[in-house]
């Protein structure tokens, strides 16, 4: 099933733009849920950011602190690490050489 | 503002009930997150059923987590060697080098400085000698020819001992830096 399909290749690249979406400055769930969602097939739904997002920080990725928000309780942001700018330049590379030899790929299949 | 819908403060409880297998600390953050994610849902203006129902059900969202962090394996950003382990090579190091080291750095070492200011030393004097310039609180029982002569000959010796003995210590160097890394280099 396509979707299956998407799904399987989605869990990886998450982790990519996760770390992007945080390059320059922290962000909390609610809004990385949010603009992955408006980034259409990225959109990932909150089942599986949320847990990814703990994995991350586990990991030593991501770190986690509090800041107060303007309507009610603080909210927990998280922002990258040094390992996580490490990984995201690391990660970065990787899907470029992927990408690069995906569509290679897919040229290769039009020429014949 | 947290908003204390019974339908939220049932979710949020069932789903603190379903988390066990986590860390106390860890669970009481995931659970406020949650909480968050719901309040901030609904200041976005979103109905309590939908923003409910994307989370999924109490269980699924309980065995997400327990899936990302207890099954899946570490993206281990920074492998670092565990401390035992560390130890365990140091004291083996220790055990397997500190003896040649000992005797090659004491013998060749000491020949190395030795000889070469033993044979600066011999030479300046057959030279001084041989010119009749002799300092009269040296006293030379040898030819000045031979004194310059093994004077080279113990310069040539102590400089490859001194020489040897950097070379060593070089490669004990390394050695110690490839089987105990430092952090900084493993996390490349």
């Amino acid at each position: 099933m396509i979707s299956d399909w998407s799904s399987q290749l989605k869990r990886g690249v998450l982790e990519l733009c996760i770390l992007q979406l945080l390059r320059e400055e922290p962000s909390y769930g609610y809004e990385i849920v949010t603009t992955l969602d408006a980034l259409g097939p990225l959109a990932a739904g909150e089942n599986t950011v949320y847990p990814l997002l703990r994995r991350l920080k586990s990991d030593g990725v991501l770190e986690t602190f509090l800041r107060e928000s303007p309507n009610g309780p603080s909210r927990q942001y998280y922002r990258l690490t040094s390992d996580g700018r490490k990984r995201l330049i690391a990660l970065s590379k990787e899907w470029q050489a992927m990408a690069n030899a995906v569509e290679e790929c897919l040229h290769k299949g039009d020429s014949k | 503002m947290t908003m204390n819908h019974p339908l939220v403060n049932r979710y949020v409880s069932d789903f603190n009930n379903a988390l066990p297998q986590l860390a106390p600390a860890e669970r009481a953050e995931v659970v406020s997150e949650i909480r968050q994610h719901i309040d901030d849902a609904m200041a976005a203006g979103r109905p309590i059923d939908e923003v409910l129902q994307a989370l999924g059900s109490v269980e699924a969202l309980a065995r997400a987590y327990q899936l990302e962090l207890l099954v899946t394996p570490r993206t281990s950003a920074a492998p670092v060697q565990p401390r035992s382990d560390r130890w365990l090579k140091i004291m083996g190091l220790l055990a397997l080098g500190s003896l040649p080291t000992f005797i090659i750095v004491i013998v060749l070492g000491t020949i190395g400085l030795s000889f070469t200011v033993t044979g600066v030393a011999l030479v300046a004097a057959g030279i001084a000698d041989s010119a009749g310039a002799l300092p009269v609180w040296v006293r030379s029982d040898i030819a000045p020819w031979l004194a310059v002569v093994s004077g080279v000959a113990l310069t040539i010796l102590g400089l490859l001992s001194s020489w040897g003995t950097i070379a060593y210590l070089r490669f004990v160097g390394r050695l110690v830096r490839r089987v105990v890394p430092s952090r900084a280099s493993a996390t490349v």
